[in-house]
């Protein structure tokens, strides 16, 4: 019973300072993941507890994407988006430096942020009691002159919970909510040879187009990031009808495919390129995109060298672990935010290098508008491929059917001296197979020297010979 | 003039009626029109009912706060449409081919036209009308994608018919609550 | 009566410094386009230290909800409901020293 000393119910003063969850450990998930026959289980795409061990094993700690430099240029500028289910918003500090912070009030948990993004902006007050904080997260202050007069009050220590890591690679700004992850870069680890194919191939570096296109599709979040991993299969089937609206004529795989085409993986991240130099770019619909990505090939070659250059226009396709994709070529960009176990929000960018003339600039916005985007002649047909291959698990006995994986059993390439697990030809369910294993490995393992040392830890070797 | 034609800008000085003639006829139009999108029937809008001059524009909706001053939409950045005639022929193709799977089997459409105000402007060929839409498909069994929105067209009358030569399209959804659009509007 | 607060070089261009005057409440000083400014510490619409916000256009801006108060004037702009304007103390720069007239409170000057 209150004897007037019990503070109302509390026995102390409240410990603000931020929670970071923990890794767990879950081997009877990852074993869902049949390395010995390339299988993956149904379950992976429905199940609420597989779902909710995801974001707490894969979303609370690996780094994800979160803004490219150019959406925040000036101090104050923000853009709110997701890290996981995670409302979060980035913003650019005073000094030049990025923060991004929980999207929650610490008093009631209202979001401080409505919009979707802002500029200059001088701090986020809650709409509920008033609560201000600063860019940096801080709490500056709260209405109605009551907590001022309240001894008990500690303003110092409260704030929006900081994202607990934020870096930027080559214009690309990622966050992870893991104190203990190793470095952005130790994440890609040799993975940025890649990468480079768009980020760094002109010397004035890159930018967004304005602006986003958000979409709902109601399919777990792995699909589409298995399909940018490496599935160039699905275009010829799937995409024959964009690809003859725009070409006249059905995907083309390259003269050279059996020669040049290849699939990288590192750390379940994973490309495949069929090297033609512009397969991806034609099929935006305007020749003056492939006439630049030819001279802007010939340009990069010295600083990618030859194999890279070739690269940057081809057929290929690109996933960062876990939910991060893009097109080289095609310049559309994209995140796939899990909501639930079988739904997803989409959202798509157009990236471009600064340097390009304005009217390049302009047809990537309209080409990627009218292939990449949800009324785009590829994308149309994406979205019900993904949701019925969810929907369908629902039928119990439907998902004790395991899921075949097995294309490209035999296509190891020892020869080619380029970075991470390399198999032979585009067309192929290794990178797949390995973006799995990388899902299994963090299933299983609640510490970061078991998750960069596992399977899908690069092979040592030199990558001289491709540079 | 030019400001009904600068699809950046939304339609003012919508106060200048025409005859119940006119009036008449352009209703007439917008529901015939609706009528050939609800059968898919996208060759013959597009030679029938569209401008060779057409620009189609669709923005993507932003959440910005009243005091911002890019607004919710903006045109030269992100969007759903910015089309002229030949980018959607590309999109009628891609309709017109059997493996179009989003469209095999077919949707079910209905395009529901409402609030229809028919303007003269400063050009006695052009005609400023706007509208609103309830835009509903229904595919398979149960999946349904229902886009409520307005619209700001301009028409140009032709050979004693009307031909769309501008049409600005503003949806009500940030997040598109459908995994494509494989209709018009 | 006016009395010494600070050496005025202890204020620079766009800053706003908190003086503390013993039996005064905290008194805040900005310095815009080289003239001084004196002022309560203390945002009128809920009390927040105004020497913690910034100086932006010739306004001081409260950094905890955003009220801006023209230096001088004292106008409020984009002020959260029922915050009045700013009041401001008479001062002067004499030998390198701020004086301001604190009793009587703060006017409109």
């Amino acid at each position: 019973m209150c004897d007037g000393g019990c503070k109302g119910g509390a026995r102390g003063r409240p410990n603000m300072a931020p929670v970071y969850p923990k890794a767990a450990s879950y081997p009877e998930y990852a074993q869902l993941v049949n390395r010995e026959n390339a299988q993956v289980d149904r379950r992976l795409f429905v199940d609420e507890a597989i779902y909710q061990a995801e974001l707490q094993q894969i979303f609370a700690r690996s780094w994800l994407f979160l803004a490219h430099e150019s959406q925040i240029p000036s101090p104050g500028d923000f853009i709110r988006t997701s890290m996981g289910e995670d409302d979060v918003i980035v913003v650019r500090q005073r000094d030049g430096s990025v923060k991004a912070f929980l999207n929650s009030c610490p008093h009631r948990g209202n979001r401080v942020c409505m919009v979707d993004a802002g500029t200059k902006a001088r701090g986020f007050i809650c709409n509920y009691h008033g609560w201000s904080f600063g860019i940096d997260g801080g709490l500056r202050g709260t209405d109605g002159k009551v907590y001022e007069k309240d001894q008990a009050f500690e303003k110092a220590q409260i704030g929006l919970t900081p994202v607990a890591q934020i870096d930027s690679y080559k214009g690309l700004i990622f966050g992870t909510f893991d104190p203990a992850a190793p470095s952005l870069l130790d994440f890609f680890g040799p993975f940025t040879f890649y990468l480079d194919i768009m980020l760094d191939n002109d010397e004035g570096g890159t930018e967004f187009i304005g602006g986003a296109i958000k979409s709902e599709i109601d399919c777990n979040w792995k699909f589409p990031a298995e399909n940018f991993v490496g599935d160039i299969l699905h275009a010829f089937w799937t995409h024959q009808s964009g690809a003859q609206a725009i070409l006249g004529a059905g995907v083309d795989l390259g003269k050279r495919y059996d020669e040049l085409a290849f699939q990288a993986s590192v750390y379940g991240h994973g490309i495949e390129t069929n090297l033609d130099k512009v397969g991806n770019t034609r099929t935006l619909g305007y020749p003056e995109l492939v006439d630049y990505v030819y001279d802007l090939s010939e340009k990069a070659s010295a600083r990618l060298g030859d194999l890279r250059a070739r690269a940057i226009g081809a057929i290929s396709s690109c996933t960062v672990f876990p939910n991060f994709s893009f097109l080289p070529g095609q310049n559309t960009f994209r995140v796939w935010h899990p909501r639930g176990p079988g739904k997803i929000e989409l959202v798509v960018w157009t990236l471009v290098n600064k340097n390009a003339p304005e009217h390049i600039k302009e047809a990537y916005r309209k080409g990627v508008m009218m292939t990449f985007s949800p009324g785009g002649v590829f994308e149309m047909d994406d979205g019900e491929n993904w949701e019925y291959s969810t929907r369908v698990n629902q039928g119990f006995v439907t998902r004790q059917q395991p899921l075949h994986y097995a294309l490209g059993l035999e296509s190891t390439d020892l020869e080619r001296e380029l970075p991470g697990h390399i198999h032979k030809g585009s067309m192929n369910d290794a990178n797949q197979r390995l973006f799995y294993t990388r899902w299994a490995e963090f299933m299983e393992h609640d510490n970061w020297t078991d998750l960069q040392n596992g399977d899908t830890a690069p092979p040592q070797k030199s990558v001289k010979a491709a540079e | 003039m030019l400001d009904f034609l600068d699809i950046s800008k939304p339609f003012d000085r919508l106060d200048n009626p025409v005859t119940l003639e006119i009036e008449r006829a352009i209703i007439r139009w917008v529901h015939a029109e609706a009528r050939l999108l609800d059968a898919e029937r996208y060759q013959e809008w597009l030679d029938g009912f569209i401008d060779p001059e057409i620009h189609y524009w669709m923005p993507d909706m932003e959440t910005r706060r009243r005091d911002d001053p890019r607004g919710t939409f903006k045109y030269g950045e992100s969007a759903y449409f910015d089309d002229n005639w030949r980018e959607l022929e590309i999109r009628v193709k891609r309709y017109n081919e059997p493996s179009a799977w989003a469209d095999n089997p077919a949707t079910r459409h209905v395009h529901l036209i409402s609030n229809i105000e028919v303007n003269a402007t400063d050009d006695p060929a052009l005609f400023a009308v706007c509208s609103a839409f309830t835009n509903v498909r229904n595919r398979n069994e149960a999946d349904q994608d229902i886009i409520h929105g307005r619209r700001e067209d301009v028409l140009r009358a032709v050979d004693g018919g009307y031909r769309l030569l501008r049409r600005r399209v503003l949806i009500v959804q940030n997040v598109l609550l459908s995994k494509n659009l494989n209709t018009f509007f | 009566m006016m009395i010494e607060l600070c050496d005025s070089a202890d204020i620079g261009e766009g800053e706003i410094i908190r003086v503390d005057v013993p039996g005064c409440p905290a008194i805040a000083i900005a310095r815009h386009e080289g003239a001084l400014y004196v002022f309560p510490d203390r945002c009128p619409h809920a009390d927040e230290s105004l020497s913690e916000g910034w100086l932006e256009d010739g306004r001081v801006v409260c950094g905890v909800h955003f009220a801006e108060f023209e230096l001088g004037s004292g106008a409020v702009h984009n002020p959260p409901v029922g915050c009045p304007n700013l009041s401001f103390f008479k001062c002067e720069d004499r030998d390198g020293k701020v004086f301001a007239t604190l009793t009587g409170g703060p006017e409109h000057v």
